[in-house]
């Protein structure tokens, strides 16, 4: 996608299966972008798209009829209520007028505003008109939902309410859900699979369990002794002159570079030359942080190579 | 106490389900945001503040239709003289304040507010894209314009009719009903390209207005000063927005109107350039604008 002083989702190449997945990154990174390509608002310059079976540069209209979508913007009309405004794009989205009118009742219902639907949405918190954002979006019955930073603006406690409702839309009714977000741990909180993006560029992708849920070597963490300062130094050693890659934090060493199994006999080993002692000892579950992590490291190795 | 059989019994399910009904496509899309446009502009499902300004706009198009009809009730057809009432094409002059008033309030409210509160997104992520999205919005404003252009009149016709002060015989009356039509659709075409393209080139409701009022009596004064100051042809007289639609109806009515010298081509002409001009305005700004989220 190219943009008159920019490039956006240069050589991107990604595909996302059902469920709910997250599309992560900073702030820039080009989730909006890769929303506004799914929904075709924005045509690619160069590539394909394909959306449910569909091409959005090509048929549109049919498959923005199937899509709902929840804009990170938060900024409606003010004097509209809650009700109207559901009921109004149900209709838009080709609900019959009876059925955009219950179907908003219920949407309101199912994400908790049951009683303050005939609000003005200028009088909402933040957290209530997120909620509408959501009603709209499964108002018309779609197969997809596209939510752009849904837990934006909102405390923790309404964070956690709202992503049980968006994993309760996905369970419950099998609509499929993509939601983009900067904070990575609601991402591994609720969603199956992850597109993590960083300035435009695709990090990984993949199903959580495959991404953030696989091992990221082991984590070994040692009883610090004070009339042996140097016992973690030495243990860090042992592991680095046997070839593991240690990162040291403290009194607690992440070791990667062999399988598991070999990890855990070289770090018993050297602990025990050492003789240092162990206060925890097991596998490190690799987070969507520690992918962003390596990528910076790599992405920077990048740049500053000649 | 009649007890109901265990069979009569019904679990009726609440709450949200799935739909598989049918679905109305782009046409109910346009069909619902054009009723959705009309309804906001005339404040209607909205608190009583918006509604102040369109009742007035409508009460003053109207006024002088009832005065008229009015008149032609309480004054008996056989000494009531022609002048005492206002024709079809001359009832625009009575009314021109209304018609500006509207032209200044409606796409404003009707194509400003949605860049404004995100609700332009948010009807791009539906079947609407743009161009459908303008042609409900279009079709908003010439219904809205409309209701001010073509109503009153059309309520003259029947308020005259009732009083045997209207038409002779069927095909007469259809024929006056059929140019009262066609200039309700000239005025409301031409004024709501040009208001809407107003409307197209800034984000502020206030500025839009502004410029239409601003378009609508600084183009009469343009094109006197060209023709008179200036001493060009009076067929510069085109160029005048607020004088070329109301032109028309006279032409319409067979009426040689209030500018005689220009021919009624010319008049055509300087409506549909003026109309089909807002509509290319409106689709460039739009066609240029970049809608992310």
């Amino acid at each position: 996608m190219a943009f008159p002083s920019t490039r956006a989702l240069d050589g991107l190449d990604v595909s996302i299966p059902g469920g709910v997945t997250g599309l992560v990154g900073a702030n820039g990174a080009g989730k909006t972008t890769l929303i506004s390509l799914v929904l075709g608002l924005l045509t690619p310059t160069a590539g394909s798209i394909s959306v449910l079976g569909l091409d959005p540069t090509q048929s549109g209209a049919e498959l923005r009829a199937r899509i709902g979508y929840g804009p990170e913007r938060n900024v409606f009309p003010d004097d509209l209520r809650a009700y109207d405004f559901v009921r109004h794009l149900a209709e838009v989205k080709g609900l019959p007028r009876d059925e955009a009118r219950s179907r908003a009742s219920d949407s309101l219902y199912l994400v908790g505003l049951g009683e303050e639907r005939f609000r003005a949405l200028g009088t909402m918190s933040t957290g209530q008109r997120q909620r509408v954002k959501l009603a709209q979006a499964i108002a018309a019955d779609p197969h997809l939902i596209v939510l752009d930073e849904p837990t934006d603006g909102l405390d923790p406690v309404q964070r956690d309410e709202m992503l049980n409702i968006i994993v309760q839309v996905n369970r419950n009714f099998g609509i499929d859900v993509m939601l983009s977000s900067h904070v990575l741990e609601e991402v591994e909180r609720v969603c199956d699979h992850v597109v993590a993006l960083a300035e435009g560029r695709l990090v990984a992708q993949g199903s959580m369990v495959e991404l953030a849920g696989a091992s990221g070597g082991i984590e070994l963490e040692l009883v610090e002794i004070a009339d042996r300062p140097s016992s973690v130094d030495d243990v860090a050693a042992r592991l680095v002159a046997a070839g593991a890659g240690v990162r040291r934090n403290g009194a607690t060493l992440s070791i990667v570079g062999f399988a598991d199994d070999e990890l855990f006999d070289l770090a018993a080993r050297s602990v025990a030359e050492s003789g240092a002692r162990i206060r925890r000892l097991g596998r490190h579950r690799r987070s969507l942080d520690d992918i962003f992590a390596d990528d910076s490291v790599t992405s920077g190795a990048e740049r500053g190579s000649p | 106490m009649k007890v109901p059989a265990r069979g009569d019994a019904q679990i009726v399910e609440r709450g949200f389900q799935r739909y598989d009904g049918r679905r109305s496509g782009v046409s109910g899309a346009i069909r619902s945001v054009s009723w959705e446009s009309i309804r906001a502009t005339l404040g209607l499902g909205r608190p009583a503040r918006n509604k102040i300004f369109p009742v007035i706009a409508v009460v003053i198009a109207y006024l002088p239709a009832v005065v008229f009809i009015g008149i032609a009730v309480l004054i008996p057809g056989d000494i009531l003289e022609p002048e005492e009432v206002a024709d079809y094409p001359g009832y625009y002059g009575f009314i021109i304040l209304a018609i500006v008033l509207f032209a200044a309030l409606v796409a404003p409210e009707v194509l400003v507010s949605d860049r404004r509160n995100g609700m332009l997104a948010m009807y791009l992520s539906t079947p609407l894209d743009r161009r459908t999205y303008l042609v409900a919005k279009a079709v908003a404003v010439a219904a809205m314009l409309g209701l001010v252009t073509l109503l009153p009149p059309v309520l003259m016709l029947i308020g005259y009719s009732v009083e045997n002060s209207g038409p002779d015989g069927l095909g007469s009356w259809l024929a006056t009903l059929g140019r009262i039509v066609l200039s309700g659709i000239a005025i409301s075409a031409a004024l709501a390209a040009v208001s809407m393209a107003a409307s197209s080139l800034t984000d502020r409701r206030a500025f839009a207005a502004i410029g239409i009022v601003l378009l609508l009596f600084a183009t009469p004064i343009l094109a006197a000063a060209l023709i008179e100051g200036a001493d060009l042809s009076p067929y510069w007289r085109v160029i005048d927005i607020s004088t070329m639609p109301f032109e028309l109806v006279f032409r319409i009515f067979g009426d040689p109107g209030n500018f005689p010298e220009l021919a009624t081509w010319a008049v055509l002409t300087g409506n549909l350039v003026w109309t089909i001009g807002g509509i290319a305005v409106v689709w460039w700004r739009y066609s240029k604008l970049v809608i992310a989220r």
